[in-house]
């Protein structure tokens, strides 16, 4: 029997609708993802090279514990331990937000990928040379923000190719959250498929917003790392020539 | 007579076991440009670091225009006052030159911001680099570098500046330029404790020059004395080696 495609139907009621919003859920799920992990990121990777023996303590144990879990079992952890673990009060509070598995899928997917983010920001800080640090302290700024317009503006701009591949990860790890009940893209074809029995039109249509994505998102990359890139230094005056 | 400006009082450090200073006692009064010299490793950079809070010492007193400098001292607001100047430059490579002398003066000072660029364009005319303002440090040469580091510290218009080798680092045609913007500032009355082996610069604009050996100041003396009649010998053989290789 030959298979009949009908691209059409992505188009009718109601799958059309149904893929807007899961395109948009894989969106604002990866995008708000992103933004937590980055800044809490850059925050355990500080702890992890601080001069304060209890924040580097802190950081270690952050980063080996979200890092060396796979993600899929954080999220079932935060679904259905974490809550048993919070006051009553809160936990009610909790169980009777709207969208309980949109919400773990966003603390689950950031926490995991902060820590991922901390370890760049760790060896990039690492790789400052210890100069810096002392012009800007001698300059009578403070030691926070001698890391707000010093060091982490010059270890950001280090990292950013490899931010790049972490926001692409963070990007395609979102699909992780039809596990627990969150309807992104990947949920959504397979609703689709379901219902009419059509499973490669929708997955074609999963595959192309993760392709297009990558695309968009390599490119806006690499003119932020050209508008950022450092002029002199030894790396990338070496890539240039 | 007025309190001196950087008054070191006895002052001892050590890392782990090692001694870096032993006993180091030193006065900067206002106006004076006090040179140190000293074999490599001899404390001089640690020194230089005890005085604006950037090491730890364990032993003696530092005192920075009538602050004590201690644990509990609010160092950043005693950092304002002293510029500093470092061999390597240390600009901020991800800034502009500009940017880089103005971001104390705005974030640690609350200067604002058209007052600190106005400020930065003035200092840089002040060391002969006002068309470099705009450009990012790697695209500078690094007599300019360092001239742009020494407008980063005049930028915080500090009490006294310290250089730490400013022109060890430098080809030789470039060491004349940095030289050239010291002189002009140590002959405009700017207080300077500079560590440096440019004896030509010390004996044109020194009040007194330092020497330094494993972590003591061997000889203190006008420059006069210190060239032509040093008393200590390692003094002697310091002076005999880098005279001759200058
Ligand atoms: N952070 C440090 N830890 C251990 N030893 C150090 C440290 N900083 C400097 N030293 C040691 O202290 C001595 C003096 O160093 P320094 O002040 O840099 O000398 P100089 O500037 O005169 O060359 C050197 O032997 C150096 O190895
Ligand atoms: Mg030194």
């Amino acid at each position: 029997m030959q298979y009949e495609f009908d691209w059409g139907m992505l188009l009718r009621s109601p799958y059309f609708g149904w893929i807007v919003e899961g395109v948009l859920t894989t969106f604002h799920l990866a995008l708000l993802s992103w933004v937590l992990a980055l800044t809490l990121g850059i925050v355990i990777g500080i702890f992890r090279v601080t001069n304060s023996r209890a924040l580097r303590v802190i950081g270690t144990a952050y980063v080996e514990l979200f890092r060396n879990i796979p993600l899929i079992v954080q999220l079932f952890l935060w679904l259905y331990v974490a809550p048993q673990l919070l006051p009553t009060e809160t936990r009610l509070w909790w169980n009777r937000l709207d969208y309980v598995p949109y919400w773990t899928a966003v603390i689950g997917i950031s926490f995991y990928t902060a820590s991922r983010v901390a370890e760049q920001i760790r060896s990039a800080i690492l790789a400052i040379p210890p100069g810096q640090f002392k012009a800007a302290l001698s300059t009578g700024l403070t030691t926070t923000q001698t890391y707000r317009f010093v060091i982490v503006p010059y270890a950001l701009r280090i990292i950013l190719p490899a931010l790049t591949s972490e926001f692409l990860t963070i990007f395609k790890n979102t699909a992780l959250a039809l596990t627990i009940g969150v309807v992104e893209i990947t949920a959504t074809t397979r609703k689709i498929e379901a219902w009419s029995f059509r499973g490669i039109e929708a997955y074609t249509v999963a595959s192309l917003t993760y392709a297009a994505t990558t695309i968009l998102v390599v490119v806006f990359m690499s003119w932020l790392e050209r508008r950022y890139y450092i002029p002199g230094l030894i790396r990338r005056e070496r890539e240039a020539a | 007579m007025p309190d001196p400006i950087v008054r070191v009082e006895d002052v001892g450090l050590r890392f782990d076991k090692f001694t870096a200073l032993d006993g180091v006692s030193l006065s900067v009064e206002t106006g004076q440009c006090i040179v140190i010299c000293g074999p490599s490793g001899s404390g001089k950079s640690t020194l230089l670091r005890c005085i604006n809070g950037l090491e730890r010492f364990q032993a003696g007193e530092v005192f920075v225009d009538g602050v004590r400098v201690r644990d509990n001292t609010d160092l950043p607001k005693l950092r304002r006052g002293i510029g500093m100047v470092f061999q390597h430059f240390e600009l901020y490579p991800h800034m502009t030159v500009l940017e880089n002398i103005t971001l104390a003066p705005i974030r640690a000072k609350g200067v604002p911001r058209a007052q600190a660029e106005k400020l930065a364009r003035d200092y840089l005319e002040r060391v002969g680099i006002a068309d470099q303002a705009d450009k990012y440090p790697g695209r500078l040469s690094g007599g300019q570098q360092q001239r742009a580091a020494i407008a980063r510290a005049l930028a915080l218009e500090p009490k006294v500046m310290l250089f730490d080798e400013p022109t060890s680092a430098l080809d030789p045609e470039m060491i004349a330029e940095v030289l050239y913007v010291m002189r002009d500032l140590a002959r405009g009355g700017m207080t300077m404790l500079v560590v440096t082996h440019e004896m030509g610069f010390a004996r044109e604009v020194a009040d007194e020059v330092i020497f330094m050996d494993r972590g003591r100041v061997v000889e203190r003396s006008g420059v006069k004395e210190f060239f032509t009649a040093p008393r200590a010998d390692r003094t002697k053989e310091f002076l005999n080696k880098i005279l001759v290789k200058f």
